[in-house]
């Protein structure tokens, strides 16, 4: 009997260390940092800043708005549906689309992310305290969540501007305005802090090229996006000097800018980075399935994308920035030398015209052949290639870029002409072989038309279009008519709206 | 005669519970049993003391003291016999029987009233009849019951072994085998001198014992909502796990079988969806273990099975048990006597419905009828595509148990090993399912220590189902392979060869799970135990996989391998202690306990592609030449549970029962702010068959009537860490010529994170008449979740990302369950017994919007055909149930092959977004359930029909494939010939079919040999059918689909057609 008390009491005196001993519910974590322990060190804090620059990635991507709502760029319906899509693509094409178009959804949650990130990191940074030189890292993130700012205010004008991370109150759309403002004054802040160099170290990075080439692009389109403000030429000018000061300078081979290594091109000023982990998709989503083949591929395509084919038509024949920018023409299968044919039993070749054949809807829109249309080819896509996408890095401003501002501006403020009229034919003489071809003066339109050429598939169609007034203009086959001016500003997406009622639509949706 | 039965009942009532001692592990229940065994008999037992009397005054005797009258011809009484007798509290009927047995004289005993009349003469001599008795569910011998002859009270009882030999008069013609918790059999004897008898459980029996949260309870005492189903009831056929055995046996129990891939299990839904974001799949526990994957135990090792279906019941196992819980138990050792159990079968998958899509035939005449130039198309080829990639497949089953014991212990040991092969080329399943049970009793009886180790190891691999997809695609005039051997391929989009990739490419995926569990009950004083249950579990994953470089999944990396691998520890500590008591007509349980567990995982994985050779498959990662960034990663997380937990039992006479359950669990998951959570319960029950006032309603042998309340929780949605504010890496950054790891905070942070909270209010009548010949149970339920968790919209900024998971929206499942159980025939050559359930369950979403978050639909599914992405099937909206179909509608095609769309939702013309509108409903009005089974002597037949009603499917593969604009490149339906559709595939309500069916779920036919031939103790064949016939109005392969998630309701077009499945298998018990 003794011997069961003891048990007894070993038993109840077990039961009750445990119950009363461990209410302890702490975690450990694995995988994850905890936000008060890390981020002490220089390599630690790094790690914390660098999303700012992979971020960037995000922005080519943005092709799918900015390209196709251009009329340089088209994704048709093919046969039996492809890139229907619930009728994104034709509405980007038809300047159609409604707050809930997926495709410009897609840009403005994404720019809301790329800023609410910015706010974090820019919190975190100034309350580090293993930082010694806080001001240049600062910088970085200023320039990076102005840069930002710079993407919403030309494509949807009024957005809530917020630049605290710890506010959490629902923040209210900012006129554009004085998002336009804004932002200038937050690149004037910085253009003299930020970093300087042109260099390895700087690649990929905000500078102060970079700075100004946003700058250039805020007092190039300030009668767009800030006509209360007045003409900006003689600022935009000036940026363009300030970028033209530094050590950049136009690569001599053209295709140099697009090669898997571009990152040595003395062209770049802004760049995102790519890898073959996080390659470009342009090229993916633009090759048919079967162009593999003909290019020695392991690579699946989507038979998306292609160019609009007056404007592939608009090119001088001579001008050796189609073969470059463009797949054109018959796909030859290598191991038989005869053209590859597709499902549909036609033969693969990628004609300039896309015809719109099948189904035609109310508004002229219907379902082209599959191996309709030339295809993106600006970027190197080596043999064998196996990856999501193309490595070469994507140029968010390069030179040419600023020399054709630089020339846009000299023009539109009566400025000299000969001047501008060089700027332009250091761009133009890179891509004819007959000197010939190289303008004498040039007019707005020259201009207008040697950056069409010169920026296939480089995101600047749509603000171009609309800085000289042909964005809402007819597309020949395409579209037959004005497009209602609210298009000159992206909508609001429904969802946003419905998360946040103190923010507005933009007029005329 | 009543009253005789009852004085059996009660003598019979502690027998089985002597057994139950040998048996179980519970030592509790003698002191809850005897108690009531004394309670339940009204024959009250009478004391006499007579001395040289005669017959007459004992019959006085026995009037005065009890309810009889005695009456007796005079003539047949010799008033000169003395009679000496003293009993000590002895039943009439047995003081008869000692009285008349030397006097030629017996008696007939009925209601009240006792008749003597005169013994008939014996002309010749006695006999003796022996048998053995045996449990007709499992086959074990039954000791302990009770053999009668019939109109005759002198019997005989069964041995440990279940052998019994009882004498009877050359005139005796029947008899009886009765015991406590089986059905009473009545054997004509025949002449015969050996009969063996099978006995089957009686489920009704009130006296049954079923397992509840941390303990048991008696049927009867059950306030709760709580149905249990034993081996009697259990599907037969191929299982692969315990949740097959009960596939549409327990109304309101929903389990879909949502694929015919044999490495999926199914998905299970009791009382309807109850989560917007975790798994609303009922919490499991095994042997009083929480948490216990499906996996963990074999089929054959479950002795029963309890559902606790409504929220008092359930809320014992808190912030885990708002979608139910189901409580397994299993077999253990029988003290003194061991058994060698053997079951084996052999089974044949055929696949019982295919896509229907062109032949070679029907594509070269569809061709040619249009004018289509098909050549380098049409290679001559005659080839079904879906054929090609399916088969016949086998299974093979073997379970063999072991049970002993001495006189204080038992244990039993059991292994069970399934190898099932899919319809499909490339999925099989090889399980391994192993046990050991051992019970030790010490201190007098009164420590009860159990010790289980059990190992589970799984082996599979799942179908590719990209490979239904090529198969819809490629071209029935394109080969396998070329007549040289080589293969045919296609580079065309969504096409392939999928025999290439079934026979080169290579998935191999190993799961276990290893525990050990003790646990150990003490008695410390009578009524009072404590008991403590510990747990180490370790379960791993590693899961490989190859596409060969050549076919359509690995072209594209030349060659990509990967490994996963997993592993994950849990341990558990739980102590109760439980009390016990009666007094007078009051009887108390009282539980408390505690309960600790914590749960470490860490994963693992590395891939690589572009490999040399693709002769080492999956085995050597390091020979890829093209390793990227992300390529190999791992991870960790961690979690723990603490919980505080009581009940209380109380009962009135047994007619009023109360139970009250109280748990408190605190989870790390859960947000800083909301650490703990209190899940209490109550319930009633009233026995009205036991009121006086009932008494005189002799048909009725039970009516309760249970009312219950309850809150209970689901915290399935949460992972570890999910409420904080961390930094997690984010792919790499280029820094200077190199790239490097970013971290970004990897959520939006909620302190305020927490469990779902679903509140349950049932009322449920269970009913019993005839002596249980028709009986059953009515339920009514209302159940309403708080707290839903989802990934909530919010605004960017100020969040970091645009949703966050958040506790917002309710959701309320009404509903209605019936069960009616009867048998038809009952005699004891023949019985027919049906049993039929019936569940309604309407669910309604009541708000999706708090004073924080606003969110007036949730649209959701994917409607994706070729060229019709961010299209979406369902919506999710307030006043609406989860599963409602959005989209627009459509009335057919018109003559150019358009459809027919209502595009004046919006109230203007034209069809836009704004015109979808409210088009089906995926979930059933009604699910139900027909047993009928057969016994006529050797043979049992039983047959049983699942159907559901109500609920519309989406025919996706009608939707992707029933066009022609594909042809002649790539392949389509049937369909599409006939449809005439002119354009683009679009979703809208065209697509959607009355899910309504009634399925032959399985068909069994067995035969039990007469095993005294053989020396078995029990020898039985049997051939089962699953799957035999479907009726449907459904047109495409099968309406049966996943009912899982927001989505419901869909047939996607890499649905695994399911099988038919025919199994021959033998039961040997020795």
């Amino acid at each position: 009997m003794k011997n069961l008390n003891k048990y007894m009491n070993l038993f109840i005196g077990l039961s009750l260390l445990f119950a009363l001993g461990c209410t302890d519910l702490d975690e450990e974590i694995f995988d994850e940092l905890s936000v008060e322990e890390y981020g002490k060190t220089d390599k630690e804090i790094n790690s914390l800043i660098g999303p700012i620059w992979s971020d960037l990635r995000q922005y080519p991507d943005y092709y799918s708005t900015l390209e196709v709502s251009s009329d340089m760029s088209v994704t048709p319906t093919r046969k039996g549906g492809d890139w229907w899509d619930g009728g994104a693509y034709k509405e980007m094409r038809l300047h159609t689309w409604t707050p809930s178009n997926s495709r410009t959804r897609r840009v403005y949650r994404d720019l809301s992310s790329r800023i609410s990130r910015c706010n974090q990191i820019l919190f975190m940074v100034e309350n580090s305290e293993g930082i010694e030189d806080k001001e240049p890292v600062i910088a970085q993130i200023r320039a990076a969540r102005a840069f930002w700012y710079y993407v919403f205010v030309d494509n949807y004008g009024n957005v809530p501007l917020v630049t605290d991370f710890t506010d959490v109150s629902l923040p209210s759309t900012t006129p554009r305005k004085e998002v336009y403002e804004w932002v200038l004054s937050e690149l004037n802040d910085i253009k003299d802090v930020i970093r300087d160099d042109v260099s390895s170290s700087s690649y990929g990075k905000f500078t102060k090229g970079a700075v100004y080439s946003i700058l250039a692009k805020m007092y190039l389109n300030a009668m767009v996006w800030n006509p209360d403000g007045g003409p900006k030429w003689q600022e935009c000018i000036d940026a363009c000097d300030e970028v033209l000061n530094l050590p950049y300078s136009l690569v001599t081979n053209w295709k140099d800018n697009f090669i898997v290594k571009n990152e040595g091109s003395p062209e770049a000023i802004l760049s995102v980075v790519y890898s073959l982990t996080s390659p470009w998709g342009i090229v993916r989503a633009s090759l048919h399935y079967l162009d593999k083949i003909a290019l020695e591929l392991n690579m699946n395509a989507s038979n998306g994308i292609s160019a609009q084919p007056s404007y592939v038509k608009s090119f001088d024949p001579d001008d050796k920035r189609i073969g470059w920018s463009f797949l054109i023409g018959p796909m030859i299968d290598p191991a038989t030398g005869n053209t590859i044919i597709t499902a549909h039993n036609r033969p693969l070749i990628h004609t300039i015209d896309i015809t719109m054949v099948y189904a035609f809807d109310a508004e002229g829109w219907g379902q082209t052949e599959q191996e309709d249309g030339v295809r993106c080819f600006k970027w190197e896509i080596p043999k064998g290639l196996s990856a999501r996408g193309v490595e070469s890095d994507v140029f968010i401003f390069r030179l040419a870029d600023i020399y054709l501002m630089k020339a846009e501006a000299i023009v539109r403020s009566g400025g000299d002409n000969l001047e501008a009229t060089a700027l332009v034919n250091a761009i133009r003489e890179r891509a004819f072989d007959d000197p010939a071809k190289l303008y004498t003066s040039v007019t707005l339109n020259d201009i207008y038309m040697e950056r069409r050429f010169e920026f296939a598939w480089e995101l600047m169609g749509r603000q171009d279009q609309i800085r000289f007034g042909t964005f809402l203009d007819p597309i020949p086959d395409w579209k037959p008519y004005v497009s209602n001016d609210r298009c000159l500003l992206f909508p609001i997406p429904t969802d946003v709206l419905d998360a946040n009622s103190n923010l507005d639509q933009n007029p005329g949706y | 005669m009543k009253k005789n039965e009852e004085f059996f009942f009660r003598r019979l009532t502690l027998n089985k519970i002597l057994r139950k001692m040998k048996v179980t592990i519970i030592l509790l229940l003698i002191g809850i049993m005897s108690s009531y065994a004394e309670l339940y008999s009204r024959d009250a037992p009478i004391s006499i003391d007579m001395q040289n009397g005669n017959l007459s005054d004992l019959f006085q005797i026995i009037e005065h003291n009890s309810e009889y009258k005695v009456y007796y011809k005079t003539s047949l009484i010799d008033e000169t016999q003395t009679v000496n007798l003293t009993t000590d509290e002895m039943p009439v009927s047995e003081i008869l029987a000692l009285a008349l047995a030397d006097q030629n004289l017996t008696f007939d005993l009925s209601d009240k009233v006792i008749i003597i009349t005169s013994a008939k003469e014996k002309a010749n001599q006695p006999q003796t009849v022996t048998g053995t008795v045996t449990d007709g569910s499992t086959g074990e011998p039954l000791p302990g019951v009770t053999v009668q002859v019939k109109g005759i009270l002198t019997g005989a009882i069964t041995q440990v072994d279940g052998t019994y030999s009882v004498v009877i008069s050359p005139d005796a013609d029947t008899l009886i085998f009765s015991f406590v918790g089986y059905a009473t059999e009545e054997i004509p004897i025949n002449g015969r001198l050996v009969i063996d008898v099978v006995m089957e459980e009686e489920v009704t029996a009130l006296e049954e014992v079923v397992v509840i949260g941390y303990g048991t309870q008696q049927r009867r005492e059950i306030s709760g909502s709580v149905t249990n189903v034993t081996p009697r009831s259990f599907n037969p056929g191929v299982t692969r796990t315990a949740i097959d055995l009960l596939q549409g046996r327990v109304a309101g129990l929903i389990i879909t079988q949502a694929s015919g891939d044999v490495t999926i299990q199914q998905s299970v839904r009791l009382r309807g969806q109850t989560s917007l974001t975790g798994s609303s799949e009922p919490f499991v526990v095994i042997d009083g273990i929480p948490g216990m994957d499906l996996n963990a135990i074999a089929p054959q090792d479950i002795k029963s099975i309890s559902v606790l279906k409504d929220a008092s019941a359930a809320a014992i196992y808190g912030s885990r048990s708002g979608s139910g819980v189901i409580l397994i138990t299993t077999k253990s050792g029988i003290s003194n006597q061991s058994t060698i159990d053997y079951n084996g079968y052999v089974a044949f998958d055929v696949v019982m419905n295919k896509p229907d899509v062109l032949t070679a035939a029907e594509w070269r005449k569809y061709t040619a009828d249009n004018g289509i130039n098909t050549e380098g198309l049409d290679l001559g080829a005659d080839t079904d595509w879906f054929g090609e990639i399916m088969r016949t497949g086998i299974t093979h089953n073997h379970d063999l148990s072991y049970t002993g014991g001495g006189t204080n212990n038992s244990y039993r040991a059991s292994v069970s090993y399934q190898q099932r092969e899919g319809v499909v080329k490339d999925n099989y399943q090889e399980r391994l399912n192993t046990r050991l049970t051992f019970t030790q009793k010490a201190l007098n009886d009164r420590l009860n220590v159990t010790l289980t180790g059990s190992m589970n190891m799984r082996k599979y691999q799942p179908t590719e189902t990209r490979n239904f997809v090529l198969s819809y695609n490629m071209i029935p005039v394109a080969p396998v392979k070329f007549d040289d051997g080589t293969w045919f391929d296609s580079l065309e989009y969504d096409q392939g060869n999928p025999v290439r990739n079934i026979e080169y490419n290579k998935r191999l995926n190993k799961n276990n799970i290893y525990y050990v569990n003790l646990k150990a009950d003490l008695n410390i004083f009578r009524g009072l135990n404590a008991g403590i249950n510990v747990l180490r579990e370790g379960k791993t994953t590693d899961n490989a996989l190859y596409n060969h470089s050549e076919t359509e999944q690995g072209r594209n990396d030349q060659g990509f391998a990967q490994r996963t691998s997993s592993n994950s520890d849990r341990r558990l500590l739980e102590t109760t202690i439980n009390y016990v008591n009666t007094f007078n007509v009051h009887k108390v349980t009282v539980l408390g306990g505690y309960s600790y567990e914590d749960n470490y995982s860490k994963n693992f994985r590395a891939q690589n592609r572009l490999f040399v050779t693709d002769l080492l498959g999956y085995d050597d990662l390091a020979s890829g030449e093209n390793l990227l960034t992300g390529d190999v990663t791992s991870g960790g997380s961690m979690y723990k549970l603490i919980s505080f937990f009581g009940r209380i039992n109380y009962s009135l006479l047994e007619r009023y029962i109360i139970t009250a359950t109280v748990r408190r669990d605190g989870s790390s998951k859960f947000g800083k702010n909301n650490k703990w959570g209190t899940f209490p319960s109550a319930s009633v029950a009233w026995r009205l068959s036991d009121e006086p006032f009932m008494r005189y309603l002799n048909f009725l042998s039970e009516l309760k009537l249970r009312v219950g309340y309850g809150v209970a929780g689901n915290q399935d949605g949460i992972s570890p860490y999910n409420s904080m504010e961390l930094y997690g890496s984010s792919g790499v950054y280029y820094d200077e010529g190199d790239w490097h790891t970013a971290y970004v905070v990897s959520q939006n942070a909620n302190p305020d994170l927490k469990w779902e909270q679903t509140a349950m209010f049932n009322i449920g009548l269970d009913y019993s008449i005839m002596q249980g010949r028709l009986n059953g149970t009515f339920e009514y339920y209302d159940k309403r979740t708080s707290d839903l968790l989802y990934n909530y919209s919010v605004p960017v900024p100020p969040y970091l990302y645009s949703s966050m998971l958040a506790n917002v929206g309710i959701m309320q499942n009404k509903g209605i369950e019936i069960l009616i159980n009867g048998d038809i025939i009952r005699n004891p050559n023949m019985r027919w017994n049906v049993s039929v359930n019936l569940a309604h369950n309407k669910n309604e979403i009541l708000s999706l919007s708090s004073e924080e978050f606003t969110t007036t639909s949730i649209k959701t599914g994917n409607a994706w055909v070729r060229g019709g992405s961010y299209n979406t099937t369902h919506i999710v909206e307030e006043g609406k149930q989860v599963g409602q179909f959005y989209g627009w509608s459509c009335t057919g095609l018109d003559a150019d092959g358009l459809y027919i769309m209502d595009d004046m939702v919006d109230g203007e013309p034209g069809l836009t977004d704004d015109d979808r509108t409210y088009i089906g409903k995926a979930q059933p009005k009604l699910t139900y359930g027909i047993t009928n089974s057969f016994t006529y002597k050797n043979f049992e037949l039983s047959f049983f029909l699942r159907g559901v009603y109500g609920g519309d499917v989406l025919n996706y593969s009608k939707m992707s494939y029933a066009t022609t604009q594909w042809l002649p490149g790539a392949n389509v339906l049937y369909d599409a010939l006939t449809i005439g559709l002119e354009e683009n595939p679009k979703y809208n309500s065209f697509y959607l079919d009355k899910g309504s069916y009634l399925r032959m779920q399985n068909l069994s036919i067995a035969y039990n040999l007469n095993t005294n031939v053989l020396g078995f103790n029990s020898f039985r064949f049997y051939f089962t059918g699953q799957n035999l016939l479907t009726i449907t109005k459904y047109k495409g392969v099968d309406p049966e689909i996943s009912m899982s998630g927001l989505d419901p309701g869909v047939e996607g077009r890499n649905y695994y057609p399911k099988s038919r499945t025919y199994t021959f298998g033998v039961n040997v018990s020795f």
